[in-house]
């Protein structure tokens, strides 16, 4: 009897040992399908994917490579702009009317033609159910009442849109390349339109297809989107009636991973293609690896300290000076921002019209104790800085606190959420804080107004700009300097004339830049063609081939 | 046989004590030697005394600075240079658990001074006065005791700010109602006895029966309470510190050094493994401490 039993279980022992094998065998050579990348990608922020609402990281980029828009950032160098659904456009003398001719015969991905009907009510619907981003559209005087006037089809293949004021060309076409400019298949979504009761707020009687467009697709661009499921999952296909290059891959899914670790375990197994959150520990590892590959893009968000200047010893234009050089900039690339970010000491990200690239400062304590021995505080003084405690941010603050000590500067961290932070901040109520801002529109006026402009200094003003949350009353010249870049007409001088505010800036303002945010991203080795671009809507997939 | 030829041992132990100090000075004697007959608790002793020593000797002792580190020699692992290694600032660790000796030190004893009186007392006024007085104080007490600790001190720091000195208030502040309990208890079992009755017939005032007759049987196990409460503070000041309450950088907090050396448990294991170790140790050393406490001062222990 117990003879048969020890058998028994050496035999289901063995079974169980030859199941787990087999179980086991089709994960380790698990490789995604031949025709479909995969990535890996924290896609939480994802809450719609109507383009009229979207405003986040991870629609972007699915907006980026489902839809298209009038006129497009060039990849390859992204100060110039290129023709999307448009062939050509003109603008007038007055700069106040832009006619744009569009390509003949073109399809949407339902088989529907793009008309500059869909044009026009693509911009009606973004103007009118006034999401988000549709400030960048509203910001040429576009309003629900004049929309339809000012956005409109002069025939079937010509897009006429007129804007309020002379502005730069470069201006007006860097916003018609934001993804709120996302031409819909108005044929599509009208017959998907749900009736609402006029409100208020909301004046009209019925959505213009936003609730069906929040989970669906409508639109012309080299993919389509085939399902989203939240946190889950976004599939995106190969569009065949795409006009342009074809997608080489049929489709590419990704797939919602939250932990760098995870992501990192999976794109080492196989189970992924790429991994788009890796850490720098994970990056490290990734890179290190033989069967992986790394690839890396400079991104909009600069992050920068500001000194409130309601502190009389910060207002003090030598002490300004002084925090320049008291970081050690290069220690922080080699160390902490290693692949993750790039020092930079300007307001406008690489990659932007007019933006510099020159890093004047270094770490220099005998030059800064010079410079608060001139503004009267040769033994330094005790400040605060608020700091969000999440890395790198922390960690740099700390490199911040010890290489100012040197120079007998005392900074008391006070680290917080970032809600907390940007409500002190909003409130002027903070002696030091490190921030990041990230562009709003890909043009440097979005950077430009909010660092170099502040038309009220006072407690109580309507336009809260970072210069005013820094009660940094801005020299008018330079105020006049940025509102005449607003509407050079020449792309060459309206990009020298933002050279010239953003270096005044850098050697006047009470901000220290500090570095460029760099996206990263593992790939397997057989992966080709994947790049990623300087903001999230130019991170183009349809190249990548494997 | 004269007292000269006495040995000192034969003094202390003497049957018949001559005078109050050495009768004192006797009773001392026997519970060092019952604490002392207990190897885990000599052991706890000593770490407690290095812990004093490395504290007071800490700038002698650190072989760098505990703030100023150099960026580009972050994340070294241990080695003849850094014997604890660097963390990603670039400073050496073993300086910044000597000197963080200091502020584990400061906690536990402003903890102490603050919690203990208290507790004694809320415990021994409403152990003595019964009554309304007793329920209220009791209650209260029971308030405190129904929320978890470190809960409780993260929603005080919370309110009074981050820092190393509302710590140690939020911390205080929820550690009392142990001591309460306890002193209320030991307060029941004798205030009903004859000689607080003679002295209450003598006509001493209630105030001066609770401090001068009541609170001193109550201390020794209270310090055997705060003794062995000691690890428990510790852990409490490295939650919060980990948390990003406790103490602000750049101070060498061991809590607050876990909490950055997280980032960076799996390939560089010590930036987080030495605070950790050191938190473990000194707990350690106080909780063995405070048994050989409990152990020799027990007033119903055998010899008293």
């Amino acid at each position: 009897m117990m003879m048969r039993i020890q058998t028994r279980s050496r035999v289901l022992l063995a079974g169980t040992l030859l199941s787990a094998l087999l179980a086991a065998a089709p994960v380790a050579l698990a490789d995604t399908p031949p025709d479909t990348l995969v990535q890996a990608w924290a896609i939480d922020d994802m809450i719609s994917l109507d383009p009229a609402e979207a405003f986040e990281l991870s629609t972007g980029e699915i907006t980026g490579n489902t839809y298209d828009m009038l006129v497009r950032l060039d990849a390859n160098d992204t100060t110039k702009v290129i023709g999307g659904i448009a062939d050509s456009w003109t603008v007038s003398d007055d700069g106040l009317t832009y006619t744009f001719k569009l390509k003949p015969d073109i399809k949407f991905a339902s088989g529907n033609p793009i008309t500059a009907e869909d044009v026009a009510w693509s911009f009606e619907r973004a103007v009118k159910l006034n999401k988000s981003p549709a400030f960048i559209i509203q910001q040429f005087g576009l309003t629900s009442d004049n929309v339809a006037e000012k956005a409109k089809a002069a025939d079937a293949g010509t897009f006429v849109f007129m804007v309020d004021k002379a502005y730069a060309p470069t201006f007006v076409l860097n916003c018609l390349t934001a993804t709120v400019g996302a031409v819909v298949d108005s044929k599509l979504v009208k017959e998907h339109v749900a009736a609402v009761t006029p409100s208020d707020e909301y004046k009209f009687d019925n959505d213009f297809g936003n609730g069906w467009l929040k989970t669906n697709y409508a639109g012309s661009g080299p993919f389509k989107t085939r399902e989203w499921k939240a946190n889950e999952a976004v599939v995106i296909e190969r569009n065949d009636n795409y006009y342009g290059e074809k997608a080489k891959l049929a489709r590419v899914v990704y797939r919602h991973v939250k932990e760098s670790a995870t992501q990192r375990l999976m794109l080492e197994k196989g189970d992924v293609d790429v991994a788009r959150n890796l850490q720098p520990g994970d990056f490290d590892a990734v890179s290190k690896n033989a069967d992986l590959a790394v690839t890396a893009a400079p991104k909009s968000t600069v992050y920068y300290f500001s000194l409130n200047q309601k502190n009389e010893k910060l207002a003090k234009p030598e002490v300004r000076e002084a925090f320049k050089y008291l970081v050690d900039y290069d220690a922080l690339q080699d160390t902490l921002l290693k692949g993750i970010g790039e020092i930079h000491q300007n307001f406008l990200p690489k990659g932007i019209l007019g933006a510099r690239d020159d890093n004047p400062y270094k770490l220099d304590v005998a030059k800064a104790k010079e410079l608060l021995a001139k503004a009267g505080l040769p033994d330094g003084f005790s400040v605060t800085m608020d700091v969000r405690s999440q890395q790198p941010v922390a960690g740099v603050a700390e490199s911040i606190q010890a290489t100012a000590a040197q120079a007998g500067i005392k900074i008391e961290i006070i680290p917080g959420d970032f809600k907390t932070i940007l409500t002190k901040y909003r409130a002027r109520q903070h002696d030091m804080a490190i921030l990041q801002w990230g562009v709003d529109y890909w043009d440097p006026n979005s950077n430009a107004e909010t660092f170099a402009t502040n038309p009220n200094n006072a407690d109580d003003s309507m336009n809260k700009t970072l210069a005013w949350r820094n009660a940094w009353d801005v020299p008018a010249d330079l105020q006049q300097e940025t509102k005449d870049a607003l509407t050079e007409r020449d792309a060459d001088k309206r990009s020298s004339m933002y050279a010239d505010i953003q270096q005044k800036v850098r050697d006047t303002g009470p901000f220290i830049f500090l570095w460029q945010e760099t996206e990263i991203a593992g790939l397997r080795k057989n992966v080709q063609g994947f790049k990623l671009g300087p903001t999230f809507d130019t991170n183009f997939v349809a190249p990548v081939s494997k | 046989m004269s007292d000269v030829a006495m040995s000192r041992r034969e003094w202390l132990l003497s049957e018949r004590p001559q005078s109050r100090l050495q009768a004192r000075l006797g009773r001392a004697y026997m519970s060092w030697q019952r604490f002392a007959a207990n190897r885990l608790a000599l052991i706890g002793l000593a770490i407690i005394i290095m812990l004093l020593l490395v504290a007071a000797f800490a700038p002698v002792l650190a072989p760098y600075s505990p703030v100023a580190g150099d960026l580009r020699q972050g994340l070294k692992p241990p080695g003849w240079e850094h014997w604890m290694g660097t963390d990603d600032q670039g400073r050496d660790i073993l300086s910044r658990i000597i000197y963080g000796s200091r502020l584990t030190l400061y906690v536990v004893v402003l903890v102490a001074i603050l919690a203990a009186p208290i507790g004694l007392l809320v415990g021994t006024v409403a152990g003595y006065a019964g009554g309304w007085i007793d329920t209220v104080l009791s209650r209260i007490t029971d308030i405190f005791l129904a929320f978890p600790k470190l809960i409780l001190a993260l929603a005080f720091v919370a309110a009074l700010g981050p820092g190393i000195e509302n710590a140690v208030i939020a911390i205080a502040i929820t550690s009392w109602p142990p001591y309460a309990r306890i002193a209320r208890a030991e307060t029941l079992t004798v205030r009903n006895s004859d000689y607080i009755a003679a002295v209450r017939l003598m006509g001493a005032s209630p105030a001066r029966i609770v401090v001068r007759h009541i609170m001193p049987l109550c201390i020794s196990s209270l310090i055997v309470r705060v003794t062995l409460d000691m690890a428990g503070i510790i852990l409490t000041a490295a939650g919060l510190g980990f948390l990003g309450l406790g103490a602000q950088p750049p101070l060498p907090e061991w809590g607050a050094m876990i909490a950055s050396g997280r980032r960076f448990i799996l390939d560089q294991w010590w930036v987080a493994a030495m605070p950790g170790m050191a938190i473990l140790i000194v707990s350690l050393g106080f909780n063995l401490l405070g048994d050989g406490l409990r152990d020799a001062l027990d007033p119903r222990g055998a010899g008293q």
